[in-house]
């Protein structure tokens, strides 16, 4: 099978961004950081329509969950693209862009923009958390 | 390699961009490192002979239909005093801007706690700057202003 995040690769290096691969027999996986945030992107042999761009955060344990999810669900009414779930006995969020192609090539002029929806989702979940 | 372009360069490989260093001068231990961030390139210069000092800076391009309006240095002006400690410049014959952030950290390892934070600072003034400059709503309202005082028989 033809590797499904070739294309990733290339929007990665458009971006100027370092990465790594860690596939297996189930999945194509990229890892990589950006200002120093850790973001991943899958996409499963059984299912190449289907590719996910996501980071994940651990909760300060200061936060009580059901604030998180307040704010989650907020955020999961209000933007665009981006899924926010708490997980891991709900002391974990993760942030996620779940998307149906052809091909990931689709998804290469649009990277920079998804990036962009992820890190500022990130940062308005944790700055309402603040308030 | 200086151990302070080094240090500057490990750090920003390390959070994910790729870097492309330059020595710029070396009787000054001047260097230039390269990286690109959420589609912007932003170049850093370190000094060798004084590891306490450095420099962040971005350009933009200024499109053509608004480089002759003669008034874009003076906006840059206004913008930048929001903005403290960001200088803007233009360059190429008005095609483009430049800002940028001096900043006296005292070592590399400063530097790098705050790095993103300058970057941001400075990537914060040059979108508002380049927003600014292609903003025509100032002269529409001029515009407005003197139809309206015309129709009035001000004038």
């Amino acid at each position: 099978m033809s590797d499904l995040l070739t294309a990733v690769e290339q929007a990665l290096e458009d971006e100027g961004l370092l990465f790594t691969r860690d596939d297996d027999e189930d999945a194509f996986r990229i890892a990589f950081k950006s200002e120093g945030d850790r973001y991943f992107v899958v996409s499963y042999r059984d299912d190449p329509n289907f590719v996910m761009l996501g980071s994940g955060w651990a909760l300060p344990s200061s936060v009580e969950a059901e604030d998180a999810l307040d704010v989650a669900n907020l955020l999961n009414v209000r933007k665009k693209f981006v899924k926010t779930a708490l997980w891991e006995d709900e002391r974990d969020v993760l942030f996620t862009i779940e998307l149906c192609v052809e091909s990931t090539e689709e998804l290469r002029p649009h990277f920079g923009r998804l990036l962009d929806v992820l890190r500022d989702t990130a940062a308005e979940f944790f700055e309402q958390l603040r308030e | 390699m200086g151990r302070v372009r080094e240090t500057i360069a490990r750090f920003i490989e390390g959070e994910g961009h790729k870097v492309d260093a330059t020595p710029v001068d070396p009787g000054t231990g001047e260097s230039e490192l390269l990286f690109r961030t959420r589609g912007q390139v932003f170049s850093v210069t370190t000094t060798e002979n004084d590891g306490g000092i450095y420099s962040i800076s971005t350009a933009y391009e200024i499109p053509e239909w608004a480089r002759e309006r003669g008034h874009n240095a003076e906006t840059l002006e206004r913008v930048g005093a929001d903005h403290a400690g960001v200088q803007f410049s233009l360059a190429h014959d008005g095609s483009l801007f430049v800002a940028t952030l001096d900043e006296s950290a005292g070592t590399p390892e400063r530097f790098t706690h705050v790095f993103w934070e300058l970057v941001a600072r400075v990537r914060e003034a040059g979108t508002q700057a380049i927003e600014t400059i292609v903003d025509r709503t100032e002269s529409r309202t001029a515009a407005e202003k003197f139809i309206n005082s015309f129709m009035r028989g001000e004038h």
